[in-house]
């Protein structure tokens, strides 16, 4: 993706790959054990708490063992986790939950942000600072989101509540927005799509102002009006960055966890219960370490896939 | 992200000079009552921290009154802070800036470190630890944090605060995103600094920490938001209040049949100040920060 956004503020060009050659003097033995000395620590950090952890997911996802070790032996039960987990039907509506969830979410947040980013790329006094206020929410913790979105969501006398009513002339409502089955998720999806969508906006602003004006006139010239011009230069221009943005969502929207134990647990009646929190009740919870780990695989397996999707779809296109 | 500003459609006002003002005006407000709907739910925390009767916050919050307050108290925050509400926020807080500092500090110290010596260093096999690290950065941190859970747990580790700040102080993105910071440094420098003798820690100290400002800000800051919002992995390895961030501290409200909306909201109110904070010193940072997380994945 380094095609996306150059990597710092100010850098101009990608510059070269580097040609370092040890050529100037012979190894100074200090000189590299100094060096080993500011490699390891970050090195070993990263592989006790990283690649030992995601290793051992896969001894552990083989076997019984508990989160707390039992005094029974742990047993080597072979694919009966993996057995066990695509043979449960929670696991099946967690899954799918969190592609309701992706499927909801991917374009209301990523439509919104590109709206407001359209908004804020024009000609606008203090462009700058609505730009840091519509950014706000992406910076605000979601267990600080889920409290405040749970008194807008309150029933019966909540905002929403209210606003539906008057909309609708006191016909429809009071709803239970996060205790009834159906609206539920809407109401995880709307939260979250809030709490998210400043990432995907900046996305879409520096995408924005990476296409070349000369397009913009050219399509002037041409008669085109503002919609022409949006569907006709703005949208194809985007093209990278939507790749981008719909695959990052993507991925964020797989992890969904933090909103749904909070405010949900993943009920009512199963309904907003998604893969991680799926993991987490499995190993937590129920202390089953190795049926969470075969979890944490295949929820791994799935981030890779679409990562995979994405590095294919853009380097086939450019 | 510094050209925002320098480019945008030519001025109409060549054309026309007394409707495009109209325009313009409509078009500002417009987007103010936008930005201001959007952002009302935050505005809605702030008034309702101010507001000390939980039976209150929720009766406001079904019309306008939710959006004023006559009589604002800072009653919540000195419950909160004092000990008095029904969770001790005080240490909280103060547990998670303890772990904030520690992570971000050690981890724009060890990464740069790490950065430095892969992409200016003689070491052999440097690129193939490059590799290793590009190839890790695709794990999720969901996907290991059980595992993880159990190891910290046979290590001594659990509820700590190293198991909250070691594991997530080196990170392969951070160091990638310092790495390619580094390696657009010219060479001339990086010799110049070896010709007077200057060892390779020296070098990493005086020479290129110092150009490299723009690139370790954007580490800290998005090192610091990550650790600031953690959230599942303190859920796990905290058991007590020892070492519990604001964050897990504020989710255990939910656990109880009545939520003491008015302690909530104060709390909430506490997580967010020192991120508003920093956030309205360093503006410009942050989003060109979240720009440069985009190389992730």
């Amino acid at each position: 993706m380094s095609s996306q956004a150059s990597p710092m503020p100010g850098s101009a060009s990608p510059g070269p790959i580097r040609a370092a050659m040890p050529r100037r003097k012979p190894p100074i033995w200090g000189g590299r054990l100094q060096e080993l000395g500011m490699l390891l620590p970050a090195c070993i950090l990263i592989a006790l708490f990283l690649l030992l952890p995601f290793l051992s997911s896969f001894e552990i996802a083989l076997t019984n063992q508990r989160l707390i070790p039992r005094p029974v032996p742990v047993r080597f039960v072979g694919l009966g986790n993996f057995q066990q987990i695509l043979t449960d039907s929670a696991f099946w509506t967690a899954l799918w939950n969190v592609t309701r969830f992706t499927v909801m979410v991917l374009p209301i947040q990523c439509g919104f942000a590109l709206a407001i980013a359209l908004l804020l790329n024009q000609k606008l006094p203090f462009r700058n600072f609505f730009r840091g206020l519509f950014f706000l929410p992406a910076i605000t913790s979601m267990v600080v989101v889920c409290v405040i979105w749970s008194t807008l969501f309150q029933y019966p006398t909540g905002p929403f509540n209210q606003i539906v009513g008057f909309l609708s002339f006191g016909l429809v409502g009071p709803i239970d927005w996060l205790g009834d089955p159906n609206w539920a998720m809407p109401s995880i999806v709307l939260l979250s799509a809030w709490q998210a969508y400043g990432f995907q906006m900046i996305v879409y602003l520096a995408g924005l102002q990476n296409i070349p004006e000369t397009l913009y006139e050219a399509a002037e010239l041409d008669g085109a009006n503002a919609w022409q011009r949006f569907w006709n230069v703005t949208m194809p221009s985007l093209r990278q960055t939507h790749i981008f943005v719909l695959i990052i969502t993507t991925i964020q929207a797989f992890k969904l966890f933090t909103q749904v134990n909070i405010l949900t647990q993943g009920g009512p009646r199963g309904t907003t219960d998604t893969l991680v929190h799926y993991m987490f009740t499995a190993g937590f919870v129920d202390q089953r370490l190795g049926l969470a780990s075969a979890v944490a695989i295949l929820l791994f397996l799935i981030v890779l896939v679409v990562s995979l999707v994405q590095r294919f779809v853009v380097r086939d296109r450019r | 992200m510094s050209t925002v500003v320098s480019t945008s459609t030519p001025s109409p006002v060549a054309k026309v000079s007394a409707k495009p003002d109209i325009g313009a005006i409509v078009k500002f407000v417009a987007v103010l009552i936008i930005a201001l709907v959007v952002i009302s739910p935050l505005f809605l925390l702030f008034v309702a921290s101010l507001k000390p009767d939980r039976f209150q916050i929720l009766a406001d919050m079904g019309s306008f009154r939710a959006f004023w307050v006559s009589e604002p108290s800072l009653q919540n925050f000195t419950d909160i802070a004092t000990f008095g509400g029904a969770l001790p926020f005080g240490r909280y807080l103060v547990n998670s800036l303890i772990i904030l500092f520690c992570t971000v500090l050690g981890g724009v110290f060890l990464n740069s470190m790490a950065a430095f010596v892969l992409a200016w260093g003689r070491l052999p096999g440097r690129a193939l630890v490059l590799t290793a690290l590009i190839g890790l950065y695709i794990v999720p941190q969901e996907s290991i944090v059980l595992p993880l859970l159990s190891l910290v747990n046979k290590a001594g580790l659990g509820d700590s605060f190293a198991a909250q700040i070691l594991p997530w102080m080196a990170s392969p993105l951070y160091i990638f995103l310092i790495y390619q910071f580094f390696i657009q440094v010219p060479r001339d420098i990086y010799d110049a600094a070896t010709v007077d003798g200057a060892s390779p820690f020296r070098i990493y100290w005086s020479v290129f920490l110092p150009l490299s400002l723009p690139v370790l800000a954007t580490v800290a800051i998005l090192l610091g938001i990550e650790t600031w919002n953690q959230y599942l992995w303190p859920l796990m390895v905290t058991q007590t209040d020892y070492a519990r961030p604001i964050s897990v501290g504020i989710a255990s409200f939910f656990g109880h049949d009545s939520v003491y909306w008015n302690s909530a909201m104060a709390a909430s109110v506490m997580m967010m100040v020192p991120v508003l904070i920093f956030y309205l010193a360093f503006q410009k940072w942050f989003v060109s920060s979240f720009i440069s997380s985009a190389v992730k994945c």
